[in-house]
């Protein structure tokens, strides 16, 4: 299957929330509305000023969640969609703060309490269907489909309709997302973050492991020979110290036959 | 046999009842109603002071541990073996509660057990989880012999003994290796945070920061807890060793700090060191307590040349060292998550807790094992001993050549 992807067109989306409900209905959350993003408002319809910004994971293309996971309880698929295994999942939320969007909400109030974030409808996709939120949207402002397709989509909006900002958000932020926006107002201003690399996040850690093996090496050789040198200088001073008792010994009985004779 | 009394009541005996009753009401509130009721750990700041302190620190503060065996072992510096086990003991116990205090920290603390075998290589947690297990152990067969030598079968402590004699210096190259690692990359969990954390704490060099951190806090532990003992406990040791470990504490941390405003210069953050924001009043307590009040305090002789001074130096060092990381995983986050996270009781309470119970269980290793050379309470001595804590160190024998 080709990797899926969403775009959600800001200048279209008229703020009916029925992507929040959609949302909550496939994964059987209560209905009422939440403002903000929680373990049970895995997508939430913002409002800047007369903008409305739906919030939501991004299913980055190496995503930094997935790449923090001691356990690997995260993992992007070749469908697209980061998913999360709570079987795996140890709850030290490291994933919470690695996410550069800062998406991943988790279960504050219970007593097994588990990650919650987007997952894409991972289940429909893989059966061939699009997102509940897309399917739902009444004007086409979040659409579903191929991700080269809808980036190819995006670019030729922007192209053909100078309102746009020159600027698809998710297509380039560490790495590349499978979740696009468009707006006609500058992002930053839409509470979007500015993201830190164009790179991946993952690189960081890996550049930063990639210097264990060095460090074990150059380590370990060094103390071996630190331990190798401190041992042999004390052995030298020991067999130095036993030569100069020895002779000193002598001396002392060569000065009592001395006296002898 | 000793006879059975009941435990004199003292003030120190109430505080360290009342810090566990705190702590198990503390963990009654975590494990029956959650986190929402026994934290202030929310979506914006699902880190709080059981990462910050328990473990960043915990494990921080433990690095004397393998520096003094390295040291005596792998070095030669013969001087610091009446010290050793006490180190490795400390160190030990600073491990086991960091890893006991993840009962508290993850949501499913059953699941402990998954890193070792689900692997995510590409993880730092990954690599620093494996290495605190790995050098657990290592710590705990450093430390043996203390437990073996109580054992009643001559054989069997000869036959551990011997053998342990052989792998002793491997067993102190691998843990210095696997602290040298875990040290560094437990900075190398905020490497990630790019972006995230303000400019003033991040760093891609965390890693090499958190390691030049680590030892010096790690000796002023040693101080604190060698001073206390033999206050406390009736340890003799030679004052001098502690001096010793004081004079590498304030030129490490001041490479440490060199090392710091020279990596914000190379990301050109310098600029931050001075807006009239809140986080630079943060940064410069930090450097205040963690750098220039030790520079300071080390080198006055009225203080260098006293147990006291050097316990009180280290203990405003070790102040400094818990801001330090506090700052780097908590404050630094605070400007872009807007968490506005203060613990709440029951947080303190368990960290206090875990704190208590290593130092009880380091009490009772001192009073019980061969850790430390202490003079036993025979009898009374029929004129007063000098009072250990109040003596005045005689000039250090570098000064007595010529």
């Amino acid at each position: 299957m080709k990797s899926k992807a969403m775009l959600i067109d800001i200048t279209k989306c008229i703020g009916c929330r029925a992507c929040e409900q959609a949302c909550k209905e496939v994964h059987h959350f209560p209905a009422e509305h939440e403002p903000v993003l929680s373990a049970t408002a895995l997508t939430v319809v913002e409002e800047r000023g007369d903008k409305f910004v739906r919030r939501l994971c991004m299913h980055c293309q190496d995503p930094a969640c997935a790449s923090v996971c001691p356990v690997g309880a995260l993992r992007k698929t070749a469908a697209g969609p980061v998913v999360y295994d709570g079987k795996k999942c140890i709850g030290c939320r490291y994933c919470m703060l690695g996410c550069p969007y800062s998406v991943p909400r988790y279960e504050w109030s219970k007593l097994a309490p588990y990650v919650k974030k987007c997952d894409m409808c991972a289940e429909r996709v893989l059966a061939g269907k699009p997102t509940a939120c897309a399917e739902v949207c009444p004007v086409g402002a979040t659409i579903f489909g191929d991700r080269d397709e809808l980036l190819a989509e995006a670019q030729k909006r922007i192209r053909e309709n100078p309102a746009y900002v020159n600027r698809i958000y998710g297509a380039e932020e560490v790495g590349g997302a499978s979740v696009f926006f468009l707006s006609d107002v500058p992002f930053e201003k839409l509470g979007f973050i500015n993201a830190p690399q164009t790179q991946p996040l993952p690189v960081l850690s890996a550049t930063a492991l990639g210097e264990m093996p060095t460090v074990v090496m150059v380590g370990g050789s060094l103390l071996a020979g630190l331990y190798w040198f401190t041992q042999r200088r004390q052995q030298v001073m020991a067999t130095e110290a036993a030569e100069k008792a020895e002779k000193e010994a002598k001396n002392v009985l060569r000065f009592r036959d001395k006296e002898r004779s | 046999m000793t006879r059975l009394r009941f435990p004199e009541i003292s003030l120190w005996r109430v505080i360290v009842g009342l810090i566990f009753a705190a702590g198990a009401w503390a963990t009654y509130l975590r494990f029956a109603k959650g986190f929402q009721v026994a934290t202030n750990l929310s979506n914006a700041q699902p880190w709080g002071i059981w990462v910050g302190v328990a473990t960043l620190c915990g494990v921080g503060l433990s690095a004397g541990g393998f520096a003094i065996a390295g040291a005596v072992y792998l070095l030669g510096m013969e001087r610091y073996r009446p010290v050793l086990r006490a180190a490795v003991v400390i160190a030990f116990l600073g491990y086991v509660s960091v890893i006991l205090g993840y009962a508290w920290e993850l949501g499913l603390p059953w699941n402990f057990w998954h890193p070792i075998v689900m692997w995510n290589r590409a993880s730092v947690l990954f690599e620093v989880v494996w290495c605190i297990m790995l050098y657990t152990t290592v710590l705990a067969l450093e430390f043996s012999p203390a437990l073996v030598e109580k054992l009643p079968w001559k054989p069997v402590r000869e036959f551990y003994l011997h053998w342990h004699h052989r792998i002793l210096i491997a067993l102190v190259l691998v843990g210095v290796l696997l602290s040298s690692l875990h040290q560094s990359y437990l900075g190398g969990l905020f490497i990630i945070f790019k972006g995230k954390m303000y400019p003033l704490w991040y760093s891609n060099y965390q890693t090499t920061m958190f390691y030049m951190s680590a030892i010096p806090a790690g000796m002023a532990m040693i101080i604190m807890a060698l001073y206390l003992s033999v206050r406390s406990l009736n340890v003799r040791i030679d004052m001098r060793i502690l001096e010793d470990f004081s004079r590498i504490i304030a030129p490490m941390l001041a490479i440490f700090t060199l090392f710091r405003f020279a990596d914000l210069a190379k990301q050109h953050a310098l600029g931050y060191l001075f807006l009239p924001v809140v986080e630079t009043a943060y940064f410069w307590l930090e450097i205040a307590l963690f750098v220039a009040a030790p520079l300071v305090l080390f080198n006055l002789p009225q203080v260098r040349r006293k147990p006291i001074g050097l316990y009180w130096a280290s203990a405003v060092t070790i102040a400094g060292f818990i801001m330090h990381r506090m700052d780097v995983s908590i404050t630094s986050l605070e400007r872009a998550t807007h968490a506005g996270y203060v613990p709440k009781w029951p947080e303190m309470a368990v960290t206090m807790m875990l704190v208590t119970a290593a130092v009880l269980a380091f009490r009772l290793a001192v009073l019980h094992l061969k850790i430390l050379p202490r003079t036993l309470e025979v009898s009374t001595p029929p004129f007063q001993l000098p009072r250990t804590t109040g003596y005045v160190f005689p000039a250090h024998p570098s000064a007595a050549v010529n």
